[in-house]
Formats: structure tokens, sequence, C-alpha cells
């Protein structure tokens, strides 16, 4: 007779631990990238309702479906949750958060307890800022600018920048912990050149996540004190200047967009190689782009006033450092096509995605040229054309990337892999429905239509139609990855450990990972994206 | 590497360094010397704060690593005032109005 | 008897040596981040300073040069204080880190006496900005800038020298309750940074609020 022996169930982080508080207090950085990622899907879904409300509004050249009044907080609100609530957090904290310790082949974070705190942090700060809106919402434009935003705005303007003001401190504690992590929690062997380019990346975000956002913070509490007081910091008749404002405002507005994008070029950076199994061309180059990027990215926001008093000669330095940018923007771009030549590439979800990625931040980067020149720019500025830029940048960019990540970690995160061909057919959806929604923009701002505005011209109208048909495409696009992930999780077919064929350490861990990440401490003595390597290890086998 | 030791000694020597720049610089402050006087008083600050860097946190005895936070801390603190001041000093410099 | 430095060792670090590292390493990170938010304040301030040179003077002529100085001297003497709380940390001896520690809470408390009775004063002699402003001077509203610059920097300083005492009481009771020897004082020397460096603010707003008004 055969003794019935019971299967041994490993235990992975989602089972190790069951029960509702022990998602609420957990400290392991894996349970707290879920967290976060239910909080920003849910933020992101809001700030793109508002955004559909826009872009419906603009079907008609007058104000058909909102007044005046509520197409002003329609975009703030969109703008203050897409960027602070949904793109700043989005890769760095759920991606990043997820994979970074594992890539280093640690058990956790440096500071797991502040993880957690971060995480109650955003949520404290993404509460307030909803209820700002709820109160009946802000009108000044996601920039605050005054003194508008400190003399004349009516609307909920102090409650909406404390919400922001709160989740600054969110932003530093991840970018202190990732940086002390990166710095002292690496495995033995895992020297700095052995670095994936997603740690790379992730560092240089941190960078400016720390430098930057004090700024901002202190910044906003100086709105604050001016709306509460009116004692002149920023008004012109009791000796303030509204433009130092801007100075300050933009010196943590400018590096954050190289928060938005940094995390994506960090993501797209590990799929790429993967896809072509080819190492990543150009490691080095890559690697030192995005200290490079962090670095030059604190020195070009002067570009964001050209039109706004400054003097000629500040203007001047400030559009030569903005072309100065685009050189390690470039070289990544550059690097990625090279990784892609004579590569063997599969077009899975992530590839999909990672491809879109890099020719729409192309094209964002290469219109990002045109602003940064003084003449042009005065022609765009504060047009459609700026509002197309960055949306290639950001939704192009970082939403793009963020979605590849998702699909690309999918197996790691749930253990289940996730419906191929519908994700596939999605991704493309993704990437038609957003070139309609912005490409027709940056037609409408050449030819003259100034953002931010509920009616306009009739001669526009066949633009906006084009890009509302866009988002609602789009829309689609992003709806159906949230269902069927939503299904995979319960229902598909289990992942193994490393369903990619992936180099990087968190695929040498059981997918879902246990909790400790590793059974041992793993030792590092290969390069990165050694793809040849595995090769001729898949081919002995 | 372990943590940095200093003696009370060299604690007792900063701490009266930095009294007596105290001294120092609110003595000076007295004299009108322009421009010099805002420079003065900021190159006395910018010396008490790093013996206070220096030795009472013992920055200087730290790692490497220490060492380049700190002075990216510095660096970034300087990109911010040099590129706005830059703005506010070279307005006027072209004899155009508003620019 | 377990010993007490792998007690306190966290389950995601191999080594105390590391952990050490990690806390210093973190809490200079943070300190960086605070170097940036008053740096933007201090930044804003030189701008406005060279825009109203003559309103600036005027609004610093108001400070007390005597109470400014012995707040000074105040939180040099915590400094100091503070180091030797260390060093009493590292040696292991626990009633003289005890005593160092309640020394720089209660000078730290004097400072702060001393900055609202400062505050106070501004207030009844109408310089605190707003609609109780007053100033006869052409350049009252540069004045009052001054003024929101001052009640700004100093207050933000005055909090976090309160956070600080809070800091100093969480480390005093841990000492009370046995947690730091020679061999494990990590939270000593990382709440000693924190104080030192808010120390170091208030050396830069020394120099430029009491001082430039010295000379007339």
């Amino acid at each position: 007779m055969i003794e019935a022996v019971p299967v041994e169930v490993e235990k992975n982080y989602l089972t190790e631990k069951q029960g509702v508080l022990s998602w609420f207090l957990t400290t392991d950085h894996k349970r707290i990238a879920i967290l976060y990622t239910v909080a920003v899907t849910a933020l992101f879904f809001l700030g793109g309702f508002f955004a559909l409300m826009m872009r419906l509004e603009l079907l008609s050249p007058r104000n058909w479906l909102v007044s005046a009044e509520t197409y002003n907080k329609l975009f703030t609100m969109h703008g203050i949750i897409m960027v602070w609530f949904f793109l700043i957090p989005s890769i760095p904290n759920t991606l990043g958060n997820f994979v970074m310790p594992m890539a280093l082949g640690a058990k956790d974070l440096a500071f797991p307890k502040l993880n957690l705190l971060s995480w109650y942090v955003f949520m404290f700060a993404a509460a307030v800022t909803v209820y700002a809106l709820f109160r009946g919402g802000v009108d000044t434009g996601w920039t605050f600018y005054t003194p508008f935003s400190t003399s004349y705005s009516t609307t909920y303007v102090v409650a909406a920048a404390v919400g922001i003001f709160i989740s600054g401190f969110s932003s530093i504690l991840t970018g202190l912990n990732f940086i002390a992590t990166t710095h002292k929690m690496r495995a033995p062997g895992l020297t700095w050149y052995r670095l994936p380019i997603f740690v790379w990346s992730m560092y240089a975000t941190s960078l400016i996540l720390v430098l930057a956002t004090p700024v901002l913070a202190i910044t906003l509490l100086m709105v604050a004190v001016e709306r509460i007081f009116q004692v002149g910091i920023f008004d012109p008749a009791l000796g303030g200047d509204p433009v130092l404002f801007q100075h300050m405002f933009w010196f943590y507005s400018h590096p954050a967009v190289y928060i938005m994008v940094l995390p994506a070029m960090a993501v797209v950076s590990e799929i790429i190689p993967a896809f072509a199994r080819k190492p990543l061309f150009g490691y080095k180059a890559v690697a030192w782009s995005s200290i490079a990027i962090a670095t030059l990215g604190f020195l070009v926001w002067g570009h964001h006033m050209f039109t706004a008093g400054t003097s000629v000669y500040s203007a001047m330095v400030f559009s030569f450092l903005s072309y100065c940018i685009a050189v390690p923007s470039a070289i990544k771009v550059f690097n990625w096509a090279a990784t892609i030549y004579k590569g063997s590439i599969s077009w899975d979800t992530p590839m999909l995605y990672a491809i879109g990625f890099v020719g729409l931040f192309t094209i964002g980067g290469m219109t990002g040229l045109f602003l940064a020149a003084l003449g042009f720019d005065v022609h765009v500025q504060d047009t459609y054309f700026v509002v197309a830029h960055f949306h290639y940048i950001m939704v192009g960019g970082t939403v793009m990337a963020f979605l590849g990540g998702v699909h690309y970690w999918w197996p790691k995160i749930s253990g289940k892999m996730y419906p191929e061909g519908l994700a596939r057919v999605c991704a493309i959806v993704v990437f038609l429905g957003f070139n309609l929604t912005f490409f027709p923009q940056f037609v409408l701002g050449y030819l003259g239509m100034p953002r931010r505005y509920a009616a306009y011209p009739e001669e526009f109208q066949f633009l906006h139609i084009l890009s509302t048909a866009g988002a609602t495409i789009l829309g689609v696009g992003y709806v159906a990855p949230l269902l069927y992930l939503l299904w995979a999780w319960k229902y598909a077919k289990p992942a193994t450990s490393n369903p990619w064929r992936a180099t990087g350490l968190e695929w040498k861990t059981p997918s879902p990972p246990p909790a400790h990440n590793f059974e041992s401490t793993p030792v590092v003595n290969t390069r990165p994206y050694d793809y040849e390597a595995m090769k001729e290890e898949l081919d002995l086998v | 590497m372990t943590a940095p030791r200093l003696s009370r000694r060299t604690y007792v020597f900063a701490y009266l360094a930095l009294l007596a720049l105290t001294l120092i610089t609110t003595l000076i402050a007295y004299l009108n010397l322009g421009v010099w006087s805002t420079v003065i008083a900021i190159g006395i600050a910018t010396v008490m704060a790093s013996i206070v860097a220096g030795i009472m946190m013992h920055a200087l005895y730290e790692s490497l690593l220490i060492r380049i936070i700190v002075s990216g801390g510095i660096i970034w603190f300087f990109f911010m005032i040099t590129l706005t001041l830059g703005d506010y000093i070279s307005r006027g410099w072209l004899p155009v109005p508003g620019k | 008897m377990s010993d007490p430095v792998a007690l306190e060792l966290r389950e995601q670090f191999a080594t105390p040596e590391q952990q050490r590292e990690t806390a210093s390493a973190g809490m200079w990170i943070f300190l960086m981040t605070e170097v940036l938010m008053f740096g933007a304040l201090f930044s804003a301030y030189t701008v406005y300073r060279i825009l109203h040179p003559q309103g600036f003077a005027l609004g610093s002529s108001e400070m007390d040069i005597l109470l400014g100085s012995i707040n000074t001297a105040i939180l040099l003497t915590t400094s100091l204080m503070m180091a030797f709380a260390e060093s009493n940390a590292q040696e292991g001896n626990e009633r003289w880190l005890a005593i160092c520690l309640i020394a720089v809470m209660l000078l730290g408390a004097v400072f702060l006496y001393v900055k609202f009775s400062e505050y106070i004063e501004h207030y009844h002699e109408h310089k605190a900005p707003g609609f109780w402003f007053e100033d006869s001077s052409p350049y009252a509203n540069n004045v009052q800038l001054f003024f929101v610059f001052y009640f700004i920097m100093t207050g933000l300083h005055a909090v976090h020298m309160i956070i600080g005492i809070g800091i100093m009481a969480f480390l005093l009771f841990r000492t009370w309750v046995g947690s730091f020897s020679a061999q494990y004082h990590t939270p000593i020397v990382i709440g000693g940074l924190y104080w030192h460096f808010v120390d170091i603010v208030w050396i830069f707003l020394y120099a430029i609020f009491y001082l430039p008004g010295l000379h007339r």
C-alpha cells in the first residue's frame, strides 16, 4: 500500500499570510507594490474620466456639455490627478517596488517600514486631493500659476496644494529608500556594471525625487501662505514677483517629467533585450545616460518660461541646455535600436508596447527640441502643440511602458500568464488610439489652437473630432487590459519561474516569489543581459 | 568601515571655534562694508556650517558615499540659486523694455 | 544571553555593519532633501533682497541682535551636548548619555522660548505680516516681504526644533529601557545628525536675518 504523501505547497508572498490586516500592515515590498498598483489604477481611471469629459466637450466648437468654468476644473483635476497621483508614482512605486529589490538579490528594500509609510502618506494625500475635487474642484491648471492661484481663483486651491504637498513626502520616502537600497543592498558580486538598466534608471529617478520634491513642497507652501494671508509673496502690487513662482515650480516640475519617463526607459531597457535575445547594446552608455538625464534635467526648467518675461540671456542659456539633454535621450534610443538590429525578435505583448514606446518617445522628444528653440516656442507657446508634445512623452511614453512592464512582470507578480492574443490586440489598439488622439493636436497647435479653451473656431472642429474618436479607442484599450488581467489573476494558466527566458535575478526565483524573495542569497558572477551565454545553455539542454 | 570616533577634545575645540566665529561675524556686521558685509556674513556662516557638518556630524571622516551625498545636495542647491539669480541679474542688460 | 547587536539586526540586512551604514546613508539623503527645501526659501529670499535692498535692510534692523546671538550660542551648545551624547553612547556610558540628551532637550526648549518671545514682540510692534502689519516707511511692502520670509523660515526651523526635541525624547526613552550599548547605538548617531543639521540651518538664518540690519 502506498501511503498518501501530502503535497507540499510552497508558500509564496501571496499565500504566506492571510487576511486584510496582513495586507494593510505588511512591510513586504511586493505586497506594498500591489497596494500601490490598486491605488494608482483607480486614480488613473479617475483622471482618465476627466480627460474623456474634456474630449466630449471639445466635439463641438461651442460649450454643449459643460460650462467654461467646469471645463477649467476638468483640465485642472485631470492634470493634478494624472501627474501627481498616477504618473509620478506609477512605475517606481509599483513595478519598481516589486522588481528592484529582487533585481538586486535583496530580501527587501533598505527601509521596509518607510515603504509602507509612504503608501499611507500617498493615500492620505490622494484623499485630501479628491476631497478638494468633490468640494468643487480647482480651476488654476495643474501648474498653479500665480497670481491667479493666489489672488483671483475662488476654488479649493489650498486643499489641492496641501494634497500635493503631502504626496511629496511619499515621493521623498520612496526615493530615499531606493537610493539607500541600491547602494547598500546589492547581492554579493553584483557590481554597478552588473546591475540591470532597470536599477540604474530607478536610481536616477530616485535622485530626482529626492532633490526636486522638497522645492515643490515649499513652493506650494508659499502659495498657501500667500493665498491665506495675502502678504505679497507673489503679488507684484506688494513687491512680489509671479515669475519667481514659475522658477521654483519648474525647478521641480521639469525634472518631474524625467521622474515620469526615466522609469519608462527602465522598463523598456529590460523588455527589448529579452525579446530580441541580444545583450543590451552600449550598456555603459545607456546606464550613464540615465544619470546624465537626471542631472541635466535640473538645468533646463527655464524653457517653460520663455514668454513669461525672463531675461533674454537666461532664455538663451536654458535653450542651449535644453538641446543638451537631447543627447543622453538620443543615446538611449539609438542603443535600443541597435539592440533590436539583427536580433531574433518575438512579438509578444511587452515587446509591442516597448517598440511603441521607442517610436512615440522619439516623436515626443523631437518635438521637445522644437519647443526648446526660442523662436518657434513663441509661436506655439500655450497651444495644443505643447499638449501633444508632453502627451507623447507621458502617455505615449510612460503609460505604454507601464502597460508593457505590467505584462512583462505579470507572470512574476501573479504567478499566472495572461491571454496573449487578446493582449497583443489591445497593445495595437492602444498604439493606434493614442496616435489618433494626439497627432491631430500637433496640427491644431501649429495652426494656433490655444490650450485650455472649452470653445474654439469652427475650422478646428474636424481635428478635434478625430482626437475625440482616438480618445474613445484609447479608453477601450485601457479598460480591456484591466479586465483581462483581473480575469487572469484567478483563471489563467500558471506561469513558470521564467516564462520569457529573461536574464535578471527576479527570474531566478519562483513565480510568485516566496516572502523573502530567494531561498538563499544569490551570488552574481556574470554581466547583465547575457543572452548569448543563455542561448548556449538552452542549446545544451 | 566602522563608525568614525572623535575625541571629546576635538568636539570642544570645534565648539570654541564656532563660538568665536559667531562673535566675529556679529562684530563685523556692525561695519558698513557695502556688498562685502553680505559676502563676509555668508562666508563665515559657511565656515561654521562646515565645522558642524565636518566634525560634529563627522562628515569628514565618513565613507565616500556619504561625502558624495553631501556634495550632491550642495551642488543641486547651487544649480537652483545660480540659474534663478542668472535670470534676475541679467534682466535689463538688453536695452529693450521687458527683456 | 543573546547578543544585543544581533537582536537589533533587521531581517533584510546581512550584517550589523551593513545596517548601520544604510541607516546613516538614509539620514544623510533625507538631510539633503532638507538642504533643497531650505535652499528654495533661501533662493527666494535672495532674489527679493536683490530686488528690494532698502526694505530688507529696514526689516532686518527690527531684529534683536542680543536674543539672536544668545540663541545661536544656545544651539551651538546643544550641538556639543549631542556630540558628547554620542561619545558616551560609544563608551556604553548610559547614565551620561541620558544626561546629555536631557541637556539637549532643555537647551532646545530654551531656544524655542526665546524664539517665541521674539515672535510675540514682533507681533506687538505690528511687524507680523498680514492685515495687522503696520510700517510708516516708504518701503512698507518690502519690509513686510522681509517679515514673511523671516516668519516662514524661522518658523519652519522652529518646527524642525520641536520635531528634534521629540526625537530626543524618544531616544531618551530607549536609553532608559536599555536599548543602547557600546555595540549598538545607531539611533543616537542618526538622531544626532538631524539635530546638528537643524543647527546648521540656524547658522544661516542668523546670517541672513539678524546681521544685515546692524549697520545703517
